[in-house]
C-alpha cells in the first residue's frame, strides 16, 4: 500500500516537471509516454512480442547449456576448473561485437538475439548452479558413501535437489539478462523487436519513444524477474535469499603449475577457436582464425589505434566500475546504520536490478549527455544495483549471535557494523566485484556504440559495418582478455582479504 | 561351508581394527591402536570432546581411511560392505533431507542400500513418528528429527549400525525415553555409540572404552555386566552407579 503511494507520487512529480520544461526536447513526462504507448500499442506489441520470444529461447539454451556443464563438472572434477574457465571467456566476449559477427554467420532471422541471450544466461546460471551443487552439508554426502554408492546417486539424490533454490536464484538474475542478450541482439540488426525500434527512436532523437520503450522494456523484465521469483516461491515452499559466492575449493597452486595451467588453457581456447571454424567451413573472410588477428596485429598502425581506443573505453569503465561498486555498498552500509530506510528502498533496488540498465541507457544520454559523465554514470548505474543488493544480503549473513553479543555490551550500531557486518558483508562484495567486471565492459562498450561515438565500442561497430573484420576480431580478443584479467585481478584481491577476514570462504 | 551358514556369519561378524592410526597432516588424531567390536554387541566410545572417537568411528564407517593398520569387518573390508548396504550411520545433525517428507527419508536409508522399503511405516511408528509420516523435517522438533535418522539407518537392516552421538540435539526427558525405547531395534545388531554423555553410554551398551585427549588411545575397556531390563530404574542401582564411576574415573585419567 505504502509502495503504491510511493509509485504515485514520483509519477506526479515527474508529471509536474514535465511540464514545467515542456519546451524541453530531452524530457518528457508519463502522460506523453501513456499517449506514445497507447497510439503505437499494435508496433509495439508485436516487437515486445518478439522480443520475449527471442529472450525466451535464449533463456531456454542458456540454462540447457549450464545444466549440462554443470553436470558435467560435478561427474568429471577434474575437467570443472577448464569448464569454468571457457565459460567465463564465453560470457566475457564482448556482446557487441559477437552481434555483428553472428549476424553474418547466421544471416537474417532471429539466430543472432537467440544466441546472444543465450549467452548472456548461461555463465551466471552455472556458477548459480555450481554453487549450490557443491553447497551440501558433509553429512549428506557421507550419507551417500556409507552406503557405497557413487557420483551419480549423489548427484541425483542430493546434489540436484539441494542446488535448486540456487538454480532459481540464478534463473530470477537470467531472466532479465536474457532480455538484455536479445535486445542487443536486435541492435546488429534484426526486422522487428523492441531493440530495433530502440535504435530508431534513437537515431530519430525521438524522446517520447525512446522513454516509452525504455518504461516497456524495463517493465516486461521486471515481471519475468517477479515471474520467476513468484514459481520459486510455489516450488519451495519458501523465498530463497541465496549468495551467489562462488564455490573455491581447489587445493591451492603452486606459481608454476598456475602459469602451465593458463597456457594450457589459452593453447585449448586457441585450438577450440581454429577447430571449429574449420569444421564448420566458415568464410575466413569474416570467421578469422588466431593466426589472421596475429598477424593483423603485428602492424604496428594497427595496434595503435586498438590501443587508443582501449585506453579510451578503460578512462570511462574504470571510475564508473568504482564509483558503482562503492555506492552500492557504501548505500548497503548505510541502510545498516538507518534500518527505517531499508524498509522503503530494497523493494525499490530489487526491482531495479531487474533492469536491464543498457535499455534505459538512452534515457541517461539523453538527460546526461553524449560525455563522460553520461557514460560514468551508464557504467555505475549497471553495477549499482546488483552490488546494493548482494551487499545488504551478505551484511544480513552476520550471525544473530555475534550481533547480539555486540548488543548485550550495548555496542551501537556503527561499531557492530564496522566489526562484525562489513567482514560478513565481504565474500558478498567480492562475487559482486567479480561479476561486475565484464558488465562494466558490456555497458561501456554499448553506449560507446549507441551514443557517444568513442573508445573500442565504436570501434566495433566501425568495422563491423566496413567489414574489417581483422580488427573486429582484435577488438574482441582484447576486450575478453581484459575482461578475464580483471575478473582475475579481483579474484586475487579477494583471496587476500577473505584469507583474513572469511577463512572459511578460501581454503 | 553352507549358503546358510555364509549368511549366518555375515550377519555375525567382529569388526577388527589392526593397528589403526589417523593423521590429518601433522595432527595425530588417533594413535596407533589395535581392538575389536564383538558382534551384535553394542559398543560405546566415550571421551573428550576432540579426542578423535568420531574419526575412529568414521574410519569403520569407510568414510576415512586410517592412515596406518587396517580394519576388516569378517573378510571384509568397511568400503566392500557398505557397497552391499552392509553399514548405516545415524549423524550427529540428524541430516534429513529437507525437501523430503519423513517417510521418504526413512525410505531413502532402504533404497540407497538396495534394501526393500517394506519396514519403512513400522520403523516410523516404532520410533513414535506415526502421523507425521508425510511432515517435512523442517516442522519437527530436533528429537523428533533424531528418531527419524535412526529410523533411516534402521530401515535397511545394517550389519554394523554406527550412532554418531544420535541423541546430543535432544533435550533430557525425550533422551530418557529414546535411551530406553531405542536400543530394542539394534540388540541382534553390531552397534558402535560415540557420546559423552556417561550415563549413557553405560545405559545402551555392553561394553563402553574410553578413550584419552587427542590423540586417541584407550584408556580403559570396561564390560557392562548388568542384570535385568535397562529402563530408569536400573539407573538407581548400586551396580549402575558404580560402573559410571568407573567410567567418570577413567576418563579423569584420560585427560
Amino acid at each position: 500500500m505504502r509502495s503504491a503511494l510511493w509509485v504515485v507520487g514520483i509519477l506526479i512529480l515527474w508529471e509536474a516537471l514535465a511540464q514545467l520544461k515542456a519546451e524541453s526536447v530531452l524530457f518528457t513526462g508519463p502522460s506523453a509516454i501513456a499517449v506514445y504507448l497507447y497510439d503505437h500499442a499494435s508496433l509495439l506489441t508485436r516487437a515486445a512480442v518478439a522480443t520475449t520470444k527471442n529472450a525466451a529461447w535464449g533463456f531456454f539454451w542458456g540454462i540447457l547449456s549450464a545444466l549440462l556443464l554443470a553436470s558435467f563438472a560435478m561427474l568429471l572434477p577434474r575437467l570443472e576448473r577448464a569448464l569454468s574457465s571457457i565459460s567465463l571467456l564465453i560470457f566475457c566476449l564482448p556482446l557487441v561485437a559477437t552481434g555483428p559477427i553472428l549476424r553474418v554467420l547466421y544471416g537474417p532471422g532471429a539466430g543472432p538475439q537467440i544466441t546472444l541471450a543465450a549467452m548472456a544466461v548461461s555463465y551466471t546460471t552455472y556458477l548459480a548452479l555450481l554453487v549450490g551443487l557443491r553447497a551440501i552439508p558433509q553429512s549428506w554426502s557421507d550419507l551417500i558413501t556409507i552406503y557405497g554408492r557413487g557420483a551419480w546417486i549423489m548427484l541425483l539424490r542430493i546434489r540436484a535437489p539441494a542446488s535448486l533454490p540456487y538454480l532459481f536464484v540464478g534463473l530470477q538474475i537470467a531472466a532479465p539478462a536474457a532480455f538484455l542478450g536479445a535486445m542487443i541482439g536486435e541492435f546488429t540488426g534484426a526486422e522487428r523487436g523492441l531493440g530495433v525500434l530502440t535504435l530508431r527512436a534513437m537515431r530519430g532523437l525521438d524522446v517520447d519513444a525512446t522513454y516509452a520503450l525504455a518504461m516497456l522494456a524495463a517493465t516486461i523484465a521486471m515481471l519475468a524477474y517477479g515471474l520467476v521469483g513468484w514459481i520459486a516461491r510455489r516450488t519451495l515452499g519458501y523465498a530463497p535469499v541465496i549468495l551467489l559466492t562462488p564455490p573455491n575449493d581447489h587445493k591451492p597452486r603452486s606459481l608454476g603449475r598456475q602459469l602451465l595451467g593458463l597456457a594450457a588453457l589459452t593453447l585449448s581456447v586457441l585450438l577450440i577457436w581454429q577447430v571449429s571454424m574449420d569444421a564448420f567451413g566458415l568464410n575466413r573472410f569474416f570467421a578469422k582464425r588466431p593466426v589472421d588477428v596475429l598477424n593483423y596485429l603485428i602492424q604496428p598502425e594497427a595496434r595503435a589505434t586498438l590501443c587508443a581506443a582501449l585506453l579510451e573505453t578503460l578512462s570511462m569503465t574504470v571510475p564508473g566500475y568504482l564509483a558503482g561498486l562503492l555506492l552500492g555498498a557504501g548505500l548497503a552500509a548505510l541502510l545498516m546504520l538507518v534500518p527505517a530506510w531499508s524498509r522503503g528502498i530494497m523493494p525499490v533496488a530489487v526491482a531495479l536490478r531487474a533492469v536491464p540498465i543498457i535499455t534505459t541507457a538512452p534515457l541517461i544520454v539523453l538527460a546526461l549527455g553524449r560525455g563522460a559523465t553520461g557514460t560514468i554514470t551508464i557504467i555505475a548505474v549497471m553495477i549499482f544495483f546488483p552490488t546494493l543488493i548482494a551487499c545488504l544480503q551478505g551484511l544480513r549473513q552476520t550471525p544473530g549471535q555475534i550481533v547480539d553479543v555486540f548488543n548485550s555490551y550495548g555496542a551501537g550500531r556503527f561499531r557492530l557494523l564496522m566489526t562484525a557486518q562489513i567482514p560478513s558483508m565481504l565474500p558478498a562484495f567480492f562475487a559482486s566485484a567479480r561479476m561486475a567486471v565484464p558488465a562494466a565492459l558490456l555497458a561501456v562498450t554499448t553506449t560507446e556504440w549507441l551514443a557517444t561515438g568513442k573508445g573500442i565500442g565504436v570501434l566495433m561497430a566501425l568495422t563491423a559495418s566496413t567489414s574489417n573484420y581483422n580488427m573486429l576480431w582484435s577488438c574482441v580478443v582484447l576486450l575478453s582478455v581484459a575482461a578475464v584479467a580483471g575478473y582475475a585481478f579481483i579474484a586475487v584481491i579477494e583471496r587476500l582479504v577473505l584469507s583474513v577476514y572469511a577463512t572459511e570462504q578460501v581454503r | 561351508m553352507t549358503a546358510e551358514n555364509e549368511a549366518a556369519k555375515s550377519k555375525a561378524d567382529d569388526i577388527r581394527c589392526l593397528n589403526i592410526a589417523k593423521r590429518f597432516g601433522d595432527l595425530e588424531t588417533v594413535a596407533s591402536m589395535s581392538l575389536s567390536f564383538a558382534a551384535r554387541q553394542t559398543t560405546a566410545l566415550v571421551g573428550p570432546s576432540g579426542c578423535g572417537k568420531s574419526t575412529l568411528l568414521r574410519m569403520v564407517a569407510g568414510l576415512e581411511q586410517p592412515s596406518e593398520g587396517s580394519i576388516t569387518i569378517g573378510e571384509e573390508t568397511p568400503a566392500e560392505l557398505a557397497k552391499r548396504g552392509g553399514i548405516a550411520m545415524a549423524f550427529q545433525d540428524a541430516s534429513l533431507l529437507p525437501w523430503r517428507s519423513v517417510r521418504a527419508n526413512v525410505a531413502l536409508g532402504a533404497s540407497l542400500a538396495r534394501k526393500p522399503a517394506g519396514r519403512v511405516d513400522d520403523l516410523i511408528e516404532l520410533v513414535g513418528l506415526d502421523g507425521f509420516a508425510n511432515v517435512r523435517p523442517g516442522a519437527l522438533s530436533g528429537g523428533m528429527r533424531q528418531r527419524a535418522a535412526i529410523a533411516r539407518a534402521l530401515v535397511s537392516a545394517p550389519d554394523v549400525l554406527l550412532l554418531d552421538e544420535p541423541f546430543a540435539a535432544v533435550d533430557a526427558i525425550t533422551r530418557a525415553h529414546l535411551n530406553t525405547q531405542l536400543p530394542k531395534l539394534w540388540n541382534e545388531t553390531t552397534t558402535i555409540l560415540v557420546t559423552h554423555a556417561v550415563i549413557e553410554a553405560v545405559l545402551l551398551s555392553d561394553r563402553v572404552i574410553v578413550l584419552s585427549e587427542r590423540p586417541a588411545r584407550i584408556v580403559a575397556d570396561i564390560p557392562i555386566t548388568l542384570e535385568g531390563l535397562r529402563d530408569d530404574a536400573i539407573q538407581r542401582t548400586d551396580a549402575f552407579k558404580s560402573l559410571c564411576d568407573s567410567v567418570i574415573t577413567a576418563l579423569e585419567e584420560g585427560s
